[in-house]
């Protein structure tokens, strides 16, 4: 029955709207369960299809749209067919379509769905071709939408495809096409907003890409062209001419990236313009450049007039009224004056072509910009040159999508003849020409991409310093190094001490040395300063540390300033979250070797890539293999006149640097073997090396116990004690072994609770900070405590905290900030800043549990009362 | 038949309409329960006759309810955006709940 009324009318191209999509859906849906070897086949049946009617479609399209060559859309139909099966047939577009071993992911293919393409007077049947075998391969359904004065053989192409397709196995309905009435244009309407509609492959002329854009659903769009070919003078001009004159008469110019205007260097313009003359082109003079501009420009909108798109020259000529008696293939037009304002500076789809000359590489760029954004920005664009240079300046200036290089513009935009663009009837021209891609527009932007990415494989390294000698005595070691100049950095106590001498009358026979001894406790940037400058003169091939651990990583920080003086500190000292992403670039190779030899039994800085200094109220850390000594001496007998107090502190660094990274979340089985051990020496040694202090045996295990926890920590890192430490060592000038023994009763109770938070990092898949304490209670053999109601490792944790508190009171170390003596007022008062400090530093991001700014503050509140045995 | 509860399963491909189904579906007067444990492939016009069995099943006041439906299968359900299959499936519909592109 025929509508009679609007409202019929609208009502019966809905439910055409309706049928159309709902085929295509239930197809797409179907097409989901097809295997790759399905679809290829059924793209190989659909190929061979297109290929066999190439000439039958291609003469139909002529005859419908009198626009173009019958021989070009041939080639056209082979290209959309051909061309695109060699680009595809491998190409995996079912399943997992890419593997990324390297990133440990894969690409599966997802299907668009429903998808509504859209077919251009210019190209009917290629457009038609290409898209219906892309969304075969991709496995969508696809409604063409012709262009009304091309519809009969657009739709026919798609018909004879969507018939080899079926007759392959692909599914009932997934091709299908708007039919050709004066309601084409109103369906294609509903459809562009229909809500089965999943995407919207638009090709076309600029009203209907922008109604497509307009319908807010996904769409794939190409841009107005408008391209510039610069001619440069060391090109090749006979071919030049040739592949210009082949292009622009492709099709008598249908094809959006043919050339419009050509920038040709003055030097070979006279050449170039004889052979096009001597080829059969038409050059205009001044007069008949205006007489073409008259018939080809519509003088209301300033476009080309669509009735000479894609017709012969001489009717063009003819239409100008210029008479020729011969075929002309062309039509070239000199653009005088100003080239932004001339007409003729258009998209012009047809064998009419503009050209200026130019006196630079420069001005011929600038002039190849004014076509290119003067209506085709994002489309094409090319240039004949010999000169790799000046291709690369026009690239890098020109915004095109593709930029074609000593070849025909129009055919090598297609892709796949001429270079190795993808084949396509659709061209991308980007954001410039309001598209969402540059791309030669093919299966690869018609597939949702499905990542898959498996966990990382995080690195797990174990680095520390290559040459320890440990056993007491070993200073002897140094009479073997090979140095002649040796620069001596320590304290001025270790030169009290007798340090210095037992280091100089070990150095090698021969080996001249200079002592710098003024490193304090915690050094600042000018004290390396004047270290540095102290060695210029001295010229040494080896620095000798000799220290606590301020001294030594002093010495850390010298030797690199003294090897590379033009390194940042502040670049240096840049924070950063995974040592395996930092910004921060340190040099790969020190020029002079280091030796260390610690004379506290504490930080382990001595085998550690570590080194801190103190810089105001904070502190900074850097942090490089490159930082890591060459040789660590280990012994004791620089121990063994050690106070009391220093040696408790120093070991209580130590127990806490053991006891932080083995619950680290870096840790690892190399990390928990050493920390495990050094806590063991620590809990033997020290009380015995307290009651007998001369015992160079335990002075010997401690000394050993603090490098075991130093290459703990110098792989593992350390935890929120450090943090805490760092913040309050730095603000109230207190020992950095003494400010972490303060916290280390709460950090172990607050790391060992089900964190509130957990740490998102690789390599830490399971918290486990609980049975780490745990374990570490058992392997220095202490007795599970009864603890009711609590977790299964309850029990040995609060025995480690026992054991920790009776360590620290059995050695008198203070176990709490008001046992340091800080006034409870003072303390406070510095609480925000403390907090501030103990967040941003870097030894939380290694915490088991994931440290919040309002925990920080009740950690530090928490740990200021005396403490009480738990 | 177990409690007067009808039970059919498919066979490989469903590509066409199932008579033995159809005539389930008038014979009886209980629920009917498509097991599709053994169903590799449904062709489009697969599709069309479980859309309109529902609609037949709806006319009839039959209950018809798809089970062991494997997810390649409840995929296509899924993508066909046919409200009457994903209630036989007892889920919702696809299309139905989405209100468009959300973050």
């Amino acid at each position: 029955m025929a509508a009679t009324t609007k409202e019929e009318l609208e009502l019966m191209l809905t439910e055409r709207a309706q049928s159309l999509t709902r085929q295509a859906r239930l197809a797409a849906a179907v097409f989901s369960q097809y295997s790759q070897e399905q679809v290829d086949a059924i793209v190989k049946a659909m190929t061979t299809c297109a290929i066999d009617n190439a000439p039958r479609l291609a003469k139909m399209a002529h005859e419908e749209t009198r626009m173009g060559v019958t021989e070009d859309k041939v080639l056209k139909n082979l290209v959309a067919s051909e061309f695109l099966y060699a680009q595809i047939k491998d190409k995996r577009t079912v399943g997992v379509i890419k593997e990324l071993p390297e990133l440990n992911m894969v690409e599966v293919a997802e299907p668009i769905g429903v998808i509504l393409g859209l077919a251009p007077v210019t190209n009917p049947t290629s457009t038609v071709i290409f898209k219906s075998i892309c969304c075969a391969k991709t496995r969508n359904s696809i409604i063409f939408s012709p262009h009304l004065m091309a519809a009969e053989s657009s739709n026919l192409a798609a018909k004879l495809l969507y018939e080899a397709a079926v007759a392959a196995g692909a599914p009932k309905g997934f091709i299908s096409w708007v039919d050709k009435s004066s309601r084409l244009r109103r369906l294609s309407e509903i459809l562009f907003s229909h809500p089965e509609v999943d995407l919207i492959f638009a090709t076309g002329g600029t009203q209907m890409v922008k109604a497509a854009y307009s319908s807010g659903k996904p769409a794939l769009g190409v841009g107005a062209g408008n391209t510039p070919v610069y001619v440069h003078k060391s090109c090749n001009v006979p071919s030049a001419a040739m592949e210009i004159i082949i292009s622009k008469t492709f099709d008598n110019g249908t094809e959006c990236p043919s050339e419009q205007t050509l920038i040709i260097d003055r030097e070979v313009a006279d050449e170039l313009i004889e052979e096009f003359r001597r080829c059969g082109c038409y050059i205009c003079n001044e007069e008949e450049v205006e007489k073409v501009a008259d018939a080809v420009i519509d003088a209301r909108t300033g476009g080309m007039n669509y009735r000479l798109v894609g017709q012969p020259a001489n009717l063009i000529l003819e239409q100008s009224g210029i008479k020729v008696d011969r075929h002309i293939k062309m039509i070239l037009c000199p653009l005088k004056g100003e080239l932004r304002q001339h007409r003729l500076a258009v998209e012009k789809l047809m064998p009419v072509l503009g050209y200026v000359l130019v006196d630079s590489v420069e001005e011929g760029i600038n002039r190849s910009l004014d076509i290119n954004y003067g209506g085709g920005t994002g489309h094409t664009a090319g240039i004949f040159s010999e000169d790799d240079a000046v291709i690369e300046r026009f690239a890098d200036a020109i915004n095109a999508g593709r930029i074609i290089v000593n070849s025909p513009s129009s055919i090598g935009g297609l892709g796949g003849v001429y270079n190795h663009l993808n084949t396509t009837l659709s061209f991308g021209c980007g954001t410039g020409g309001g598209n969402i891609t540059t791309d030669n527009v093919g299966i690869k932007n018609l597939i949702n991409y499905k990542r898959v990415p498996r966990r990382k494989n995080y690195l797990i390294s174990f680095q520390t310093t290559k040459n320890i000698y440990s056993n007491p005595g070993s200073i002897e070691h140094l009479k073997s190094l090979k140095c002649k100049n040796a620069f001596i950095i320590t304290s001025r106590s270790a030169s009290r001490r007798g340090h210095l001498s037992m280091v100089t009358e070990n150095l090698p026979a021969g080996c001249h040395s200079d002592a710098f001894t003024d490193i304090g406790t915690e050094p600042d940037f000018s004290t390396i300063q004047k270290a540095v400058q102290a060695m210029r003169f001295s010229k040494p091939d080896a620095i000798i540390a000799l220290g606590g651990g301020s001294v030594l990583d002093a010495a850390k920080i010298i030797r690199l300033f003294y090897d590379y003086p033009e390194l940042d500190v502040k670049e240096l000292a840049v924070n950063f979250l995974d040592f395996h992403h930092r910004m921060v670039e340190f040099p790969q190779v020190m020029k002079t070797q280091l030796v260390a030899i610690p004379t506290t039994s504490g930080t382990g800085s001595e085998v550690t890539p570590f080194a801190v200094l103190k810089d105001g109220y904070r502190k900074v850390s850097m942090i490089d293999e490159c930082m890591l000594p060459d040789v660590a001496i280990i012994d004791a007998q620089f121990t063994k006149s050690l106070p009391r107090d220093i040696t408790s502190d120093t070991a209580f660094d130590a127990l806490t640097h053991a006891l932080e990274s083995l619950v680290s979340t870096f840790s690892s089985d190399y990390t928990d073997g050493l920390a495990l051990e050094a806590l063991r020496l620590i809990f033997e040694a020290l009380p015995a090396t307290l009651k007998n202090p001369s015992s160079i045996l335990f002075r010997h295990k401690l000394h050993n116990a603090a490098t075991l926890a130093g290459m703990a920590i110098g792989n593992a890192s350390v935890g929120v004690n450090h943090a805490l430490a760092h913040a309050l060592g730095a603000r109230f000038n207190i020992p950095h072994g003494r400010a972490n023994a303060v916290f280390l009763m709460s950090t172990i109770e607050y790391n060992s609770q089900i964190p509130s938070k957990f740490v998102s990092i690789p390599c830490y898949p399971l918290w486990v900070a609980d049975r780490k304490y745990a374990r570490a209670a058992q392997f220095v053999g202490l007795k599970e405590e009864a603890v009711a109601d609590a977790g299964p490792y309850a029990g040995y944790i609060l025995a480690l905290r026992r054991a920790v508190y009776d360590l620290g009171r059995l050695a008198g170390q203070p176990l709490s900030v008001g046992e340091l003596g800080i006034p409870l007022e003072e303390y406070m008062a510095a609480l925000p800043e403390l907090v501030e400090t103990a967040f941003n530093d870097m030894s939380v991001r290694s915490n088991p549990r994931y440290t919040l700014a309002p925990e920080v503050v009740e950690l530090f509140k928490g740990a200021y009362a005396p403490r009480e045995r738990p | 038949m177990i409690n007067n509860e009808m039970r059919v399963r498919i066979l490989g491909q469903l590509d066409r309409g199932v008579d033995e189904i159809d005539k389930m579906l008038i014979s009886g007067d209980g629920p009917l329960e498509i097991d599709f444990s053994a169903c590799t492939f449904v062709a489009v016009d697969g599709l069309e006759w479980l859309e309109e069995l529902m609609l037949r099943a709806d006319s009839a006041k039959r209950s018809v309810h798809f089970v062991n439906v494997p997810p390649v299968i409840y995929k296509v359900f899924k993508i066909s955006h046919i409200e009457s299959l994903m209630r036989a499936c007892g889920g919702v519909s696809s299309n139905k709940s989405s209100k468009g592109p959300v973050c």
